[in-house]
This record gives C-alpha cells, structure tokens and sequence, in this order.
C-alpha cells in the first residue's frame, strides 16, 4: 500500500479543485458580461488547460532560476515567461511595477510607525 | 471581424468591467501549484514571483475564456460549447 502517493494524489487532486472552482467563478463572470454562459464541459476544459499550462510555466521558471544559479524563482523568472507576446509582457511588466509599488508603501508605512516611536530619528531627518 | 489576436484579447481585458478582475487565484494556491511540478525540492518562488504568477494565470483564463466567445460569437451560437473552445485552443498555447 503506497499511502506516501496516495496523499500526493490527493494533494494534486485538491489544487485541480482549488484551480476549478476560480476558474469557473471566473467564467461565469466573464460569461455574465457578454450575456452569455459557459457549459459545464467548457468550464472543465479550461481548468484542466490551466491546471496543465501550470506544470509548463513551473518548469520553465525553475530552468530559468537555475540558469541564473538560483534555487528561489524570482520576478524577473516569471517576465521571461511572458516573453511570447508583446502585449502580455508589457501587461506583466505593468503588474510587476505595482507589486514593487504597493511593497514600497508598505514598507513606507512601517517606517513611519517605527519613527513615531523613535522621535529623536525623526528630528535628525 | 477583426482576427483574434493576443494583443487585441489582452486589450479588451484591460477594458473590462472590474468584476472579474476582482476574482483571482489565491496566492497558497499558486505558490502550492507550482511547487507542486518543480523537478527538485530546493526550488521556491518567491513572495512577488507568486503574485505576478497569479497574474498570469489570471490573464490565461481571461484569454481562454474570451476567445471561446468570440469564437462562439463568430459562430453565431448563444453558448459556449467544447468545439468553441477548442478551435481557439491551439492558438491561446502558442500564445502563452
């Protein structure tokens, strides 16, 4: 009895419905702006695509972090997946710069909730 | 009617309504799904890698989802059906 891939079976098997159910939440929704509905079978279809384009992005990025000698997959990792077309890179690139943004603030945030407590720093400034 | 490109499909997307921008892939998930196929076990991604790959996948259904229509809509046909989608299905890979 291989229990060991039984749980890894139902690993994967849990990420597949994880994947089916946004998918299908967004379908509906993309489906409700054009007035018109996705059957079940199209639904299905998608999310084994997506489920199954997930696999090729993973390998690509972990070629690309290992090419670079790193084990951590980074940013820069997933714009070389985008490569293909124009449009979607500058779309992910776009993407990439509000993470970077939204970090920034983030960590603007943390500053200055940490120099209220120092006050004699925030004089020097 | 103008041909089904990528860039044409992305440019739509981004003149979406907000709801279905609103609705994506939860970032354990991504972060699990990916570790999930990598080959070695010292591979991670890292904290933004997850979310920008949240994007993209978000952007892969739009597409798939998009060009089913179209697809279905050049056909004249109310609904989306597996011959719809699989017509744009060689396209939206090569695409990606």
């Amino acid at each position: 009895m291989s229990t060991a891939m039984d749980e890894e079976e139902r690993k994967l098997q849990r990420l597949k419905a994880a994947v089916h159910y946004t998918v299908g939440r967004l379908c509906q929704s993309i489906g409700e702006d054009h007035q018109k509905e996705f059957s079940r079978q199209v639904i299905a279809a998608i999310a084994e695509t997506t489920f199954r384009q997930c696999d090729i992005f993973a390998k690509d990025l972990e070629a690309f972090a290992r090419h670079a000698k790193r084990s951590t997959v980074s940013v820069d990792d997933v714009k070389l997946t985008a490569r293909r077309s124009t449009a979607l890179s500058n779309f992910i690139q776009r993407k990439s710069e509000e993470i970077a943004s939204t970090n920034q603030e983030q960590r603007d945030i943390r500053k200055k909730s940490a120099g209220k407590r120092k006050n004699k720093e925030t004089e020097m400034e | 009617m103008r041909p089904i490109t990528a860039e044409s499909a992305l440019i739509d997307k981004l003149k979406m309504a907000e709801s279905s921008t609103e609705i994506t892939f939860k970032k354990e998930t991504v972060s699990k799904l990916l570790s999930s196929f990598f080959k070695e076990e010292k591979t991670k991604v890292g904290a933004d890698a997850v979310l920008l790959m949240a994007e993209m996948l978000h952007v892969f259904v739009q597409e798939a989802a998009q060009r089913t229509i179209k697809q279905a809509e050049a056909e004249d046909s109310d609904r989306m059906d597996i011959e719809h989608f699989e017509k744009i299905l060689p396209q939206l890979l090569l695409d990606f």
